[in-house]
């Protein structure tokens, strides 16, 4: 016993050997399991047969609560929509994908915005919320798509609390409560982004 | 030993993310080598491959928002650029929107640029680097733009000077 006290700190020689295993054991899992995942998200962005998943650990909580610029020189908070089911859309104008779906969610804010919906738009060009002419690019490119949703000025920290938005279009669907109950990495079809409006929307 | 844990864990997500945002959808395909003699201007081919089923727009997109794909150098001051030759692109469409055209490069596609020693260069071997920018897409989802870094090697020869 005096040789093995010699050996192992004392920090350790407090810990009962049980405690150490099981502590162990749970980082080999959570090590594993980062890298199945890791090698999940590499495959599939290298085949690039599908968009990657998203990480659906998101789905079922709240969806955190942001501040950010619009275009129209205002502020607006995701807590401002509370009551209201919210399609949060991160896109940017080199975005081809998110071109395509855009008049869609035009579409669905007019026609689900009765109910309590709406769209916001979060524009995630570099410099998006610091830099004028980039501001004035998305504004020209949100005239020509006839956008009638706000569109917010995104920031990587925004990004970053939601889960480093890695590929466009991203889109979260949030309930009244502010719950996400859906999301959705890379362009789909408008059927299923209309399905999930009535989710969220509690349909 | 729990701190240890969290702070292991911690360092292994943040990593991961930082993996992700720093991943590249193409490569550079070996080192090329060119040799300059005189006022010569000679070409030198760098090959890029890009990964399968992603494209990256041309360096003439048709749309002007699309970012472009370019390469800039940071050359040493003994050489000069004199062009650089983009390749064409390949017309592509979304599935769900053929009409609008995109120019696209995919696979493996060549970027030429000619050089030439600058006015009063010493003969040597430099390294060039530089960064490809580029913006990638798959036929679902795109990728914010990045940038990779590029190199080549250029040697300069000694030129024979006149005797008077």
């Amino acid at each position: 016993m005096a040789e093995q006290s010699a050996i192992f700190p004392r920090y350790f020689r407090k810990v009962p050997v049980k405690r150490n295993a099981i502590i162990l054991v749970v980082v080999i899992l959570a090590v594993a399991g980062m890298i199945y995942v890791g090698a999940r998200i590499s495959r599939n962005s290298k085949a690039g047969l599908e968009a990657p998943e998203a990480p659906e650990v998101a789905v079922g909580k709240m969806a955190p609560d942001f501040q950010l610029k619009t275009l129209d020189g205002k502020t607006a908070k995701l807590s401002d929509y509370k009551g209201k089911a919210v399609l949060l859309n991160f896109w940017a104008t080199w975005c081809e994908p998110c071109k395509i779906e855009m008049p869609w969610l035009v579409d669905f804010h007019k026609q689900y915005g009765p109910q309590g919906f709406t769209v916001l738009g979060v524009a995630m060009d570099d410099d998006a919320d610091s830099k004028e002419w980039v501001q004035k690019d998305i504004r020209k490119f949100a005239e020509e798509k006839q956008v009638n949703y706000p569109v917010l000025l995104g920031n990587s920290k925004l990004g970053d609390t939601y889960g480093g938005v890695p590929f466009l279009p991203e889109i979260f669907y949030i309930d009244r409560n502010g719950k996400i109950v859906q999301h959705g990495i890379g362009l789909k079809g408008k059927g299923e982004i209309e399905e999930n409006i009535k989710k969220a929307l509690g349909q | 030993m729990i701190k240890i844990v969290i702070v292991v864990l911690a360092l292994l997500v943040a990593s991961q993310a930082q993996d992700i945002k720093k991943k590249q959808y193409v490569t550079q395909i070996a080192t090329p080598r060119v040799s300059l003699a005189g006022a010569k201007t000679a070409p030198v081919q760098l090959r890029f491959a890009i990964d399968p089923e992603m494209h990256i727009n041309s360096n003439r997109p048709k749309t002007e928002n699309l970012i472009p794909t370019k390469l800039v150098l940071d050359l040493p001051t003994d050489i000069a650029v004199v062009k650089t030759i983009y390749p064409p692109g390949k017309d592509f469409s979304f599935a769900f929107d053929p009409s609008e055209k995109l120019n696209v490069y995919s696979g493996e596609f060549p970027i030429a640029v000619q050089l030439r020693p600058a006015h009063g260069a010493s003969a040597g071997t430099f390294k060039v680097h530089g960064e490809l920018q580029y913006q990638a897409c798959n036929d679902r989802a795109c990728f914010p733009p990045k940038k990779l870094p590029v190199e080549f090697e250029v040697t300069v020869l000694k030129t024979k000077s006149r005797r008077r």
